[in-house]
């Protein structure tokens, strides 16, 4: 990246190279004309055309007629011939599309930030509008898009497919989001909790790989948690399980936005972190604490442990009682990295210290903040596995995840 | 998140970098703004609303040197300074990106960011102004195709991004940013929104003029509303619903802003009627 004009080495790593260049450069922009690949990537035009005409036969590329600036130009993009999915994840303030295709490879990715309280039927209608663009830059027709799964950030109540509890993201309170996105993206369309998906994502692809009992804890604005029993996700009787941040840590304590006195996520989630600085900092972002604490600012960094140290507290509580192998922390703020994740270990660890097994692992999420795009992505494709025609890619998924 | 260079640390002093106080400025008979106060903070994204003809765009003209004040004073960095002409707003570290864009449509990219500021010892270092190009792309996130194809043959939101990059070759300390998502589909709105975030990060005071409240709740730390030529509210972001910004947009309510060291009395608040 550092360097995209220089080429070292032999022949044979020299076009090995080349073919990377090209192929990172269409899955960044999503597609591209030759002449265009030629200038992102500063290989000549002739080695650019080579280049395809060879990715394109092996089916890793696949080629169009398009024209820019009144030139004819062959449009470039990534080859999706079993069809493509969609992935989708509302957090309270932001938003991330993604289109896959079946062996959940992102040819087009998008995200942005939403307001506070955002309204599902805007965002809804955004994101309609916000797929067909893609699905044009990809050069695909409608009907390409086999299925749809969305991540939502607040608890689903399986049984209505609403939110199951009221507060937490309140734009979306009362809407049938599955029956609603199904009417505008005309697509059959999958909902779950995002860090349901989140930890279905990290265990198909990240940290929880060939776990069997874990857990993913999402800290962002609030707090979620993905339960894994038997490596297979645990929903609970109405389908809201792993609210994680709405564990009760101090009895009697400030107000959670879901109405109760002293959860989790209102003594130690994101909001709560940049509320308790607001008389240091005014006007910061989450984001904007972590760069802070990274830079040695004391009441970041402070900040930031604190919230570990309870964020600690209720997972060793979950530990004693459920006993999983690795817990896993993602979400924004886990971008703090050890800063978050010591405090928590060193709670469990104490907590757990006279027990004769180990305590759990605590570890930092490997997908980062776009876990829950995946796992959506991931629901997508299990979707589509039902459907003859995708079955290619999903087999050894479904394989691996027992 | 892998920049060439670490961004400035956004620097949360309390001091201001840009601070209007009372600016009236008048067209004839006709009052465009009375008495108008804005504060924008390094680091800080404001937001500035209001329906047609509240004087959003005069305000940003005073700033950028188009109009002068008539009356009222303008600190930067805490120091009184005047704004005569554009120039002078731009040697300030104003940087203004207009609605229209005014890019030259059949130049390249790298011709447009350093349109009147080449790099040229003696002859024009094409290669280093190329680097310097991606440099800043790459930094802003953006997604850019080319740096050598005419801005003719980008999109809507490409060419915001190339505007947007011009105005900070000269690392300025503001940004204003006049209805950037206007004419822009829903991608490149995604595409904007995302780069006035990258500003915040680098440190630079963003002042955003928009008509669309979705975009300025999700970008905007601090909102505020023009009425008619005044200030009708000062918002913290997080503090403030949809509803309590049209409200104070339509006049349904009236937030009229006790000045710092108040001479005169100020007008009455008008409550709604319950």
């Amino acid at each position: 990246m550092a360097d995209r004009r220089r080429t070292p080495g032999s022949q044979t790593s020299l076009r090995e190279a080349n073919r990377g260049r090209i192929v990172d450069a269409v899955r960044k922009h999503g597609g591209l004309t030759q002449v265009e690949l030629a200038g992102v990537t500063g290989l000549s035009p002739a080695t650019v055309s080579n280049i395809v005409k060879e990715l394109s036969e092996s089916g890793v590329l696949s080629t169009s007629k398009s024209m820019r600036s009144g030139r004819r130009a062959q449009y470039v993009t990534l080859a999706h011939t079993a069809g493509l999915v969609c992935g989708i994840h509302f957090a309270q303030r932001h938003l991330r599309v993604a289109l896959a295709d079946a062996s959940m490879t992102v040819v087009s990715e998008h995200e942005m930030p939403l307001a506070r309280d955002h309204r599902s039927d805007n965002e809804i209608r955004r994101v309609g509008m916000l797929v067909a663009d893609m699905l044009e830059s990809v050069s695909a027709d409608r009907d390409e898009l086999l299925a749809v799964g969305i991540a939502i950030s607040a608890p689903m109540d399986s049984a209505s497919g609403m939110i199951a509890r009221p507060g937490i993201l309140r734009g979306w309170e009362g809407i049938a989001v599955r029956e609603t996105a199904e009417r505008t993206l005309r697509a059959p369309v999958a909902v779950d909790n995002s860090s349901n998906l989140s930890a279905l994502a990290e265990h198909r692809l990240g940290a929880l790989r060939g776990q069997g009992d874990a857990m993913f804890v999402e800290v962002s604005e609030g707090i979620g948690a993905g339960i894994l029993v038997g490596g297979h996700p645990y929903r609970g009787a109405s389908g809201s399980a792993g609210e994680f941040g709405h564990m009760v840590i101090i009895e009697n304590g400030p107000i959670c936005r879901c109405g109760n006195l002293g959860c989790l996520e209102a003594v130690a989630g994101g909001e709560a972190v940049v509320e308790g600085l607001k008389p240091h900092y005014p006007g910061l972002k989450i984001g904007d604490v972590i760069v802070r604490a990274m830079a040695g600012d004391d009441a970041c960094i402070r900040a930031i442990a604190d919230a570990g140290t309870h964020i600690g507290v209720a997972a060793a509580n979950i530990a004693s009682m459920f006993d999983p192998e690795r817990i896993v922390i993602g979400g924004h703020l886990a971008r703090a990295g050890e800063m978050l994740l010591g405090p928590i270990r060193q709670v469990v660890d104490r907590s757990l210290a006279t027990r004769l097994a180990p305590p759990p692992e605590i570890v930092a999420g490997q997908l980062g903040p776009r876990a829950a795009l995946v796992g959506a992505i991931g629901l997508a494709t299990d979707r589509v596995s039902a459907f003859p025609a995708g079955m290619s890619g999903t087999v050894e998924l479904r394989a691996a995840l027992g | 998140m892998s920049t060439a260079t670490p961004p400035p640390l956004p620097r949360m002093d309390r001091m201001p970098a840009l601070a209007m106080r009372g600016i009236s400025k008048s067209f004839g008979k006709v009052q465009a703004l009375t008495d108008i106060h804005l504060e924008v903070y390094p680091g800080e994204v404001v937001a500035i609303v209001g329906d047609n003809g509240a004087g959003k765009s005069t305000l940003v003209k005073i700033l950028a040197g188009v109009h002068p004040a008539d009356a009222g004073e303008i600190e930067f960095d805490g120091q009184p300074v005047q704004i005569p002409d554009p120039t002078a707003s731009r040697s300030l570290g104003i940087a203004t990106v207009f609605q229209d864009l005014a890019l030259c449509d059949n130049l390249d990219v790298v011709a447009n960011l350093f349109l009147g500021r080449e790099i040229a010892a003696p002859a024009l270092e094409e290669e280093e102004m190329e680097r310097r190009a991606w440099e800043l792309l790459r930094q802003l996130s953006a997604r850019m195709p080319s740096v050598r194809v005419p801005i003719a043959a980008l999109s809507g939101g490409q060419r915001q991004t190339v505007a947007i990059a011009r105005s900070l070759i000269g690392d300025p300390r503001i940004v204003i940013l006049d209805e950037p998502t206007a004419a822009l589909g829903v991608a490149q709105t995604a595409e904007v929104l995302n780069l006035i975030e990258r500003l915040r990060e680098r440190g630079h005071g963003v002042v955003l003029i928009s008509h669309n409240m979705a975009d300025v709740q999700a970008v905007a730390d601090r909102i505020v509303v023009l009425r008619l030529g005044r200030n009708n509210g000062d918002f913290l972001a997080p503090d403030v619903g949809y509803e309590d910004i049209i409200a104070a947009i339509t006049g349904a309510t009236e937030h009229a802003r006790p000045m710092p060291d108040a001479p005169l009395p100020g007008p009455h608040p008008i409550r709604p009627t319950r």
